[in-house]
């Protein structure tokens, strides 16, 4: 065996590790289209849609120590959408002088806070891939999503509608674009990609989506005949 | 009990033990959808519930008099007397207070009590009538579902006491009721009702009750005197006067078992988004029962139903014709249909019913358009948010009965065209307590074919725990 020959392995090594470690770029430009696709859909905010690369071979994600924040203000969440890595905790805060009640049905990542007042909230950790959605069970009005993620690959589009995910691997995944007023976006690729990605989203479901409050009940429902007529 | 009430007893007992065993399955359908939340009860021991609802009004009623024929005795000699605005004028009332409580076994098993304490503007009509009202008193074994709201499946209810007509309308935006409301479904009734859920969509329901006697109010705010001691007296000035007046189906009175029950059936089919946001319900419903030829009445010396009709007795002078509206049967009978929609914030609700009243026919519709308003978060109160939501509300109802009075007959007002547009405001000042400025145009054709109003503003602070 030559020396060639030993180093050749190990040179291959190397290499593999340095492109996984400065990785590839993705770029792609995120579209909204109105009910139909007829046009750009007005009034949805591309910046709340959520990109991620998932790769066939998966890559650990690190949850910071730190939680993430979620803030309930003027009764809505900020932000509205939020993703994070598999792990992280998410804290929720209220600065509402009005009492809010989150909690979320989203199976494994379920939770539900009770009544609470202005104040630093309480804090959840989040292990269970997938989308959490998060309501308030006094205002109805009031939503937000958590992606937990099991890639370290996401980003978040600017209000052009371009991402740009960086440090993937090459080799096969599947990329994800998710909007909450759409169905999701996927696509099988291999990494690297040359150009531009382009996914058009078409928006069909509303900005507050159809849901009951913690208990299963309607939120009209309760309001409407408790006295009677 | 009559032959054919003992029928229709029995067939409603057999249909709702069929229906029963359905309703327990949809039980164990929704605990598996939805898990049992900690709030459910499922014990023999109940879970109690307390609310009180206390409200305070400014109300102003035009004064207005319309003068009727004159009769003889016991007001001899002749003299004029007039339908009036009951308690005319600007007047700060403690309107309501009322006790409610519930019983919850479990979601199938639930008995309910609304008593109320203070009520001028809903019990029997004049003001020497019971102060205090068991308005509302019930057991229902079952799931009822609301208006335009999906039950889990198939099921249904019984339902034994004195509760609501299932075709009325339970969320009113104003503190006013309709023309419709008024005259046919506004007072509750006593017996039992059975409702079946055939599926999610098409329902069923029966009733077999005592019946609402048939008396008269005026349909706005307050009733007004009618029978009562003082006009017994030569020159009666009743303290709340008259009323300009409609006949309607008042309140139940001693439960008596003469076997001349109501029946009602309705029909129903609805659908809904599974949130409740949105959902319609379209309900078409009948009731008939034999009226009775007199029925005593609290606190008036009137009697109800054909004694109503018949126009005063006792006075030789005048004939009967003369007095008498031109009753062919003793028949009640409503025929009418029911819409109820709801969109998110927004709600309607319409109404139609045919009546004939011992032959004398009537034709009711009426439409309640609602929406509300959730306002930006300003200013708060114990963690409450001050000023949440504000709801602007249009009613128009109409009364067009198709008989004429006899020519001295005392209300020739039961055979008014009649309407009456509502329109108002509620403001929810925090949660539980709101205030609803509203405005009651009432326009009526008089027999001479003059037409006049009759107008009423209404500011009710309300209460609720």
């Amino acid at each position: 065996m030559t020396g060639k020959g030993k180093t050749g392995p190990l040179l291959a090594l190397l290499l593999t590790w340095a492109a996984g470690a400065s990785g590839e770029d993705l770029r792609g430009k995120i579209e909204l289209l109105a009910r139909g696709g007829k046009g750009l859909a007005k009034g949805s905010d591309v910046r709340q849609a959520v990109v991620f690369f998932e790769p066939k071979e998966p890559r650990p994600t690190r949850a910071p120590e730190a939680p993430f924040t979620i803030t309930t203000e003027d009764k809505e969440f900020l932000p509205r959408v939020l993703a994070i890595p598999r792990g992280a905790k998410v804290r929720f805060p209220n600065s509402d002088p009005i009492l809010h009640n989150v909690f979320s049905v989203s199976g494994a990542n379920s939770f539900d806070f009770g009544l609470y007042r202005k104040g630093p909230g309480q804090t959840r950790r989040f292990d269970a891939p997938g989308l959490v959605r998060v309501f308030c069970n006094v205002h109805h009005s009031m939503v937000a999503y958590i992606w937990v993620l099991g890639t370290p690959f996401s980003a978040s589009p600017g209000a052009d509608g371009t991402f740009a995910l960086s440090g993937l691997p090459q080799g096969p995944g599947k990329l994800t674009v998710w909007h909450e007023q759409a169905e999701p976006w996927t696509i099988d690729l291999s990494i690297p990609i040359p150009g531009t990605i382009a996914a058009r989203l078409e928006v069909t479901r509303p900005r507050i989506p159809p849901h009951v409050d913690k208990t299963g009940r309607s939120y009209f429902r309760n309001s409407r005949e408790k006295y009677g007529g | 009990m009559t032959r054919e009430g003992r029928a229709w007893v029995g067939t409603l007992l057999a249909v709702a033990f069929t229906a029963l065993p359905l309703a327990a399955q949809a039980d164990e359908g929704d605990k598996g959808a939805e898990g049992e939340t900690a709030d459910e009860v499922s014990s023999l021991r109940p879970k109690l519930e307390f609310g009180l609802e206390a409200k305070a009004n400014f109300r102003q009623s035009d004064e207005n008099q319309f003068p009727i024929k004159t009769f003889g005795p016991p007001f001899d000699p002749p003299m004029t007397r007039f339908l009036e605005t009951v308690n005319s004028g600007s007047h700060f009332e403690l309107s309501d207070l009322t006790l409610f409580a519930d019983a919850t076994w479990s979601e199938h098993l639930v008995a309910h009590a609304k008593i109320d304490f203070i009520d001028l503007y809903e019990r029997n009509p004049t003001s020497t009538a019971d102060k205090v009202d068991v308005d509302e008193l019930w057991l229902r074994l079952g799931h009822d579902s609301q208006p335009a709201a999906l039950p889990a499946g198939g099921g249904g209810y019984f339902k034994i006491g004195k509760f609501p007509k299932f075709e009325r309308q339970n969320d009113r935006h104003l503190e006013s009721y309709g023309l419709v409301s008024t005259a046919f479904n506004r007072i509750e009734d006593v017996g039992l009702e059975l409702g079946l859920d055939l599926g999610r969509h098409v329902y069923l329901k029966g009733s077999l009750t005592q019946g609402n006697p048939v008396f008269l109010r005026d349909p706005n705010a307050l009733a007004g005197d009618n029978g009562t001691p003082e006009f017994r007296k030569k020159d009666p000035n009743p303290e709340l006067k008259n009323g300009i007046v409609i006949p309607y189906d008042a309140a139940t009175q001693d439960i008596d078992a003469d076997g001349n029950l109501q029946k009602g059936l309705g029909l129903g089919v609805r659908f809904a988004s599974e949130d409740g946001a949105n959902g319609v319900d379209v309900l078409v419903f009948g009731r008939r029962r034999t009226l009775a030829d007199h029925v005593d009445f609290k606190g008036s010396f009137y009697g109800a139903d054909l004694d109503l009709l018949d126009g005063p007795d006792g006075i030789p002078e005048l004939p009967r014709k003369d007095v008498t509206f031109p009753l062919t049967s003793d028949r009640k009978q409503e025929v009418g249909g029911n819409v109820w929609i709801y969109f998110g914030g927004g709600s309607f609700f319409g109404q139609y019913v045919d009546q004939d009243l011992g032959g004398l026919g009537r034709i009711g519709y009426e439409g309640e358009l609602a929406w509300r308003f959730d306002l930006p978060l300003g200013a708060s109160f114990a963690g409450r948010q001050l000023f949440p939501s504000v709801q602007p509300v249009v009613r128009y109802s109409k009364l067009d009965p198709d008989f004429r009075p006899a020519p001295k007959s005392p209300s020739p007002s039961f055979a008014w065209q009649w309407e009456k547009l509502d329109f108002g405001v509620r403001l929810t000042v925090i949660a539980g307590l709101d205030v609803t400025a509203e405005y009651a145009k009432n326009d009526f054709v008089l027999l001479n074919g003059t037409k006049h109003d009759n107008n009423e503003t209404l500011v009710t602070l309300r209460w609720r725990i």
